[in-house]
Formats: structure tokens, sequence, C-alpha cells
């Protein structure tokens, strides 16, 4: 059996050095000038913001511009392709807010939750029924805080028991969570809807453009913060509970304390995202929210993104989304497309680990080489 | 009174031989060789429409093989898949336990899609068995009966291979402490193929009473394989006797529940024993502590 594994890092290694090395090399070399033209920018960004969201490189500097100039200006691009891009671009905000919410809590600490699409959902219902049980419809600056509020409530409700748990345990315990809202949603069809919802949540606005704006803005937002947060104590903790959660409380720190912080920082996200989702479509439905492949969805955004980092997220999700929705589908049915779409996952989780939005940020960072 | 407190007994014990089945398999997979294998339920479903496929003309007309014929090949054909899924993914990522996570959760929604495409979302009802019949006033199909007498003989025989049989006990071994199994000169490889290969079989015979019981559709994974994690979370993850046991604990829950409250309400008072069982006995009844390597 060792002897294929050995054979398989073999392939690998002839691949790396006979193709993946030079092209990186002759990419660099086309790419070190760039690099250079704009540190004094990535300069200034680090003096100014690099403690607080992590120093850059030039040539990241300028992806992430570039990303955020492609992102701003999507209203006057996105006609020009066949497809719908103005829906997709603004369903892949939402999916990123909540592929950064699971990150945070699953992909820092390591504790792998499968009930983060329960999170949302509890977003979503609260401000269905509030807009369904409440005659005067009160005001989107009621509904949204509860509803966020309710999102972090479940939260600690589900985190408190099952964070004592360790390891796969507690992924199954987040698992069942899932299924017992589910149940609940199927079991008291009166009053939570049953597998129809409800329909009659009020949506923010059906102008394409206005409302691609109003999922982005939001989604940039909580990047910034998670950036912030993760770079911060915190964020350092909460990795080192993946590393080595013994040497955590050895140094005197409460894990428990740490991942129910990260628990309902997650919690908050994902109501911010379930808010965002019950106003864009107007329906919340288990199947839009609920079912446990919400929740795989958003880890495998995560994970083809790049685990414990916030950009990768934001990429998975984007990645994820516009292969599902249009370039996928312009040439396989529904359930092909689905099958392509878990093949590609597969093939990242076997052979890229870390991430393909990671890899190519590192990559790209990598390029002045080493300058200290 | 005395009637429904039998009937209760009856169909409970029919429905828990099946739980007791799959959580096995599951727990099995987890205690040999570490791996949360969330494919398991992708396997059931598997051997439904493996089931189905061969002994209706579902996708090849004409195509009606007896049952008693397509039963063994089906359950052997699980069994394969089930060594294939282990030595096609599984043992390159096994050292990640986070990873084969997330690519055994992948294997099974993507084998959803597969069963979508290929069957479409119509359930295919079939029996096993043919015909009913009645004990102490509790009408039975046949095909329930023939899965609890199966499920029992596959037990059974599990049992002897394990405690009996040199080849058994170093999967018990090996369950206990691979590192000790090692030294005592087990092949680690050969004791996680039977271990998968068993674990599929008994997969592929659960799916396909299951799918006999209800119907097969590309959905049916899911219920299951949250039944076999609430069952093997009860019972203590990696404990044989603590799946049977919490198999049946929870098969007759859900049988009283369905009973007194109702179809919808199925499966909720099974999760709130886990949450309490969580709380009381973290590791579960047979459980030993999970050590993270």
């Amino acid at each position: 059996m060792s002897e294929r594994v050995r054979r398989i890092g073999r392939l690998r290694s002839t691949v790396r050095q006979t193709i993946l090395l030079p092209s990186g090399r002759a990419a660099a070399r086309v790419l070190s000038p760039i690099d250079r033209a704009l540190q004094p920018g990535a300069n200034l960004f680090n003096r100014f913001l690099g403690s607080y969201v992590g120093e850059v490189t030039g040539l990241q500097l300028g992806l992430l511009v570039a990303a955020l100039v492609a992102l701003a200006t999507v209203p006057t691009w996105a006609p020009l392709f066949v497809g719908n891009y103005m829906r997709t671009l603004a369903v892949a905000c939402i999916w990123s807010i909540f592929a950064m919410g699971w990150d945070i809590q699953s992909g820092y600490t390591g504790y792998i939750s499968f009930g983060h699409s329960a999170l949302s959902a509890a977003a979503g219902y609260t401000t269905a029924l509030l807009a369904v049980t409440l005659s005067p419809v009160p005001s989107f600056w009621v509904t949204i805080p509860v509803s966020i509020l309710a999102a972090l409530v479940l939260g600690l409700l589900i985190g408190l028991p099952s964070l004592r748990l360790s390891g796969p345990y507690f992924s199954l315990v987040t698992f069942v969570a899932v299924l017992l809202f589910y149940r609940l949603t199927i079991g008291f069809s009166e009053t939570l809807g049953g597998e129809n919802g409800f329909q009659a949540v009020e949506v923010f606005t059906w102008d394409f453009t206005e409302r691609y704006y109003l999922m982005l803005v939001p989604m940039l937002l909580v990047a910034a913060a998670l950036t912030v947060v993760a770079r911060s104590n915190v964020g350092t903790v909460l990795v080192a509970i993946r590393e080595n959660e013994r040497a955590v409380s050895a140094a005197g720190l409460d894990p428990t304390k740490f991942k129910l912080w990260s628990f309902a920082l997650s919690s908050i996200t994902m109501g911010i995202g379930g808010v965002l989702l019950a106003h864009f479509g107007g329906n919340v439905d288990p199947a839009t929210f609920v079912v446990v492949d919400r929740s795989i969805e958003m880890i495998a955004m995560a994970v083809i993104g790049g685990m414990s980092s916030v950009l990768g997220p934001i990429g998975g999700a984007f990645l994820f989304v516009l292969l599902r929705d249009e370039i996928l589908r312009l040439w396989f049915g529904h359930s092909t497309r689905w099958v392509m779409l878990w093949l590609l996952v597969l093939l990242v989780l076997v052979f890229a680990r870390n991430g393909l939005f990671r890899w190519i940020w590192h990559a790209v960072g990598a390029v002045g080489g080493d300058r200290e | 009174m005395l009637d429904s407190i039998l009937s209760i007994l009856i169909t409970g014990a029919m429905i828990s031989a099946l739980y007791a089945l799959i959580a096995i398999g599951f727990t099995m997979i987890f205690g040999v060789g570490g791996v949360l294998n969330l494919a398991h339920g992708a396997l059931i479903m598997a051997g439904a429409y493996v089931f189905v496929s061969l002994s209706r003309d579902v996708i090849w007309e004409s195509v009606a093989l007896p049952r008693l014929l397509v039963f063994p090949i089906a359950v052997g054909a699980i069994g394969l898949a089930s060594y294939g899924l282990y030595a096609g993914l599984v043992r390159y990522i096994e050292d990640n336990p986070v990873i084969t996570f997330l690519a055994t959760v992948v294997v099974a929604t993507m084998t959803t899609e597969i069963a979508l495409g290929l069957f479409g979302d119509q359930p295919y009802a079939y029996t096993v068995v043919s015909g009913q019949a009645s004990i102490a006033g509790t009408s039975v199909s046949y095909n329930d009966l023939a899965g609890f007498v199966l499920s029992w003989i596959a037990i059974g025989l599990l049992w002897y291979y394990i405690t009996q049989t040199d080849g058994g006990r170093s999967i018990l071994a090996a369950s206990m402490s691979e590192r000790g199994a090692q030294l005592t000169g087990v092949d680690l490889h050969s004791v996680r193929t039977r271990t998968w290969l068993i674990a599929g079989g008994l997969a592929g015979l659960a799916g396909i009473f299951l799918g006999g019981d209800q119907a097969a559709t590309p959905l049916m994974w899911l219920n299951p394989l949250a039944l076999a994690f609430i069952i093997v979370v009860i019972g203590g993850i990696g404990s044989i006797k603590g799946s049977i046991v919490a198999a049946y604990l929870i098969g007759y829950t859900e049988t009283l529940t369905v009973s007194m409250l109702g179809q919808s309400f199925r499966g909720i008072l099974s999760l709130v024993i886990l949450l309490v069982v969580l709380f009381l006995l973290p590791q579960g009844l047979y459980g030993r502590e999970y050590v993270h390597e």
C-alpha cells in the first residue's frame, strides 16, 4: 500500500520539478517588474494597515485592488457575458459571507462544524416569522438585528454543549443539529411553514444593480472585520487551538472560552448572511436554508479556497457559485453539473489541501523573493 | 393496549435490526482506521439501487434477474465499492481527519447526484421478499422479517469472526491499538481491507432491506447516516456492542414516537436522547476516549 502512495508522491514531485517550478520561475520573471512598480503602494498600505490586516507585497496589493475594482464595476462588464452574472455574483457575495462564517469557526479552530446552515436558517426564519406574525411588519432596522441575534442565540445553544466534545464528536453533534432543525420545520409545519416555508419576506429590491451592491458592501465589511479579528490575538489563539489545544491550556488560556468566541463570531456572520439571503429572494424554506447540503456547500467553498484565511473562502465561494450557476451550466445538465462540481472539490481536497486561492496568494507573494 | 405494545415491540425489532447493521459498519471503520466515513450512507443508497436495477428493468430493458441471485451480487458489489472507496481515495488522505471528513461527505453528495442523474428523483418501490405475515396480531412484511433474520445472522457471523478466528481478532487488535497490533505482526493493510469490505457488505445488506421497506430514493442515504451517527455516538464510537444496544434503543424510540406522535416527529426524540447521552456520558455507553493523533 505504501508503495503506491510513494509512487504517487514521486509522480507529484516529478510534475513539480519539470512543469510547475520552471513555469513558476518564468511567470515570476515576467511579474517581478510589476511587483517592484507596485511596491511603494504596498509600503504605504503596510505602514497604515499592515498591523491590522497583515502585510502585503506589491503584487498582492495589485491583485487585491484589481479584484476590488472588478467587483465594484460588475454592472458595467457583467451584461457583456451570456448569462445572468449580476444575480450570480450577488449570490456569490452571500455565500462568501457563509463560507467566511464557517471558516472563522471551523477553519481556524479545527473543530469542523456541519451545522452552520442551521445558524443562517435561524436568522432567515426569524426574519420570516417576524414578517408573517406581526401585522404592521417592522422595519428592517428592527428585523435585521433581531434576526442576527437569533442566529447568535442558536449558535450559543449549539456551541455550549457541543464544544465540550472533541474531534469527531463535535462534528457529529453539529450534523445532528441541522437534522434536528430540519425535522422541527417538518414537525411543526403550522408555525415553521413546513416543506414550503415562507414566501412573504419582503425583498430589498428587484433592481439587479442595486441588489448586487446591497450584497457586496456587507460582504466586504464582514471580510474586513474578520480579517482584523483573524490577525488579532484571538485569531492567533484560535489557530493555536487547532494546532495543539493542550499547549493553549498549558499557556493559561481557556480553549473553551476561545472556541465559544469563535462560534459566536461565526454565528453573527452567519446571521448577517442569512438575513441577506432571506431578503435576496424573499423565500425562506428548508431547501434554501436548512438542509445539510447547504452546510456541505459552505464547507466546500471554504476548503477549495483555502481554510483558515479570509480571502480563501471568498475566492472559493465565487469560484464555486460561478462554476455552478454559469460556467458548468453552459455544458452540463443539472445533476451532471453537480457531479462535476463535487469531483472538482474532491480533486482540490486530495491534491491541493491548502486550497487554491491560498496557494495563488502565496505564490504571488513569493514573486519578488524575500525582502526583509 | 397489550396489542399495541406487542406491535411496537415487533415493528421496533425489525427496524432496529437494520439500524444495527448500518451502525456496526460505520463504527468498525472508525475503530480500525480512525476514519469517519460519511460516505457510509451513500453505500446504503447504492445497495438499494444496485438491487433494484438488477432485479427490475430500471436502466436496462429486460434485465430482471431472480432476486435470490441479485441479492448476494448486490451485497458483494457494495462491499467492493466500499473497499474501492478506501483504496481509491481514503488511504491517500487518512492522515488528515479533516480532509477525510470533507472528502467522504463530498463523495456522498456526489453519489446522490449520480443517482439523481441515472434514476431521476422518483422513488422506486420494490420488495426483497414479497408477502405479509401475521405475528401475534401484527402484520409484518416478509421483507422486514427477512431483514431482521439476516441482520442477526450477519451479526452472529461477525461476532464469531471477530472473537473466534485469527483474522477477526487482528481486526479487534488493530481497533484497540494500531501500534500494538503492528508490533505483534498484524498486517494493517489486510485488516483495513477486510474492515472496509465487511462494513460495505453490511451497509449493502441494510440498504437493500431499507429500500425494500420504504422505496429507493437518491436522498435515502441521509437519514440512515444520521441514524448511524446517533447510534454510534450513543453506543460509543468504535464499539460494536454499543452499536447494537444503541440501535435497538433508537429503533424502539422511533417506533414509539411514530405510533404516539405521528410520522412527522420521527427522529426528534432520538436526537434529544443523543443530546442527553452526550451531556451525561460524553464517550457513549461503551465508548473509549477519542485520541487525537
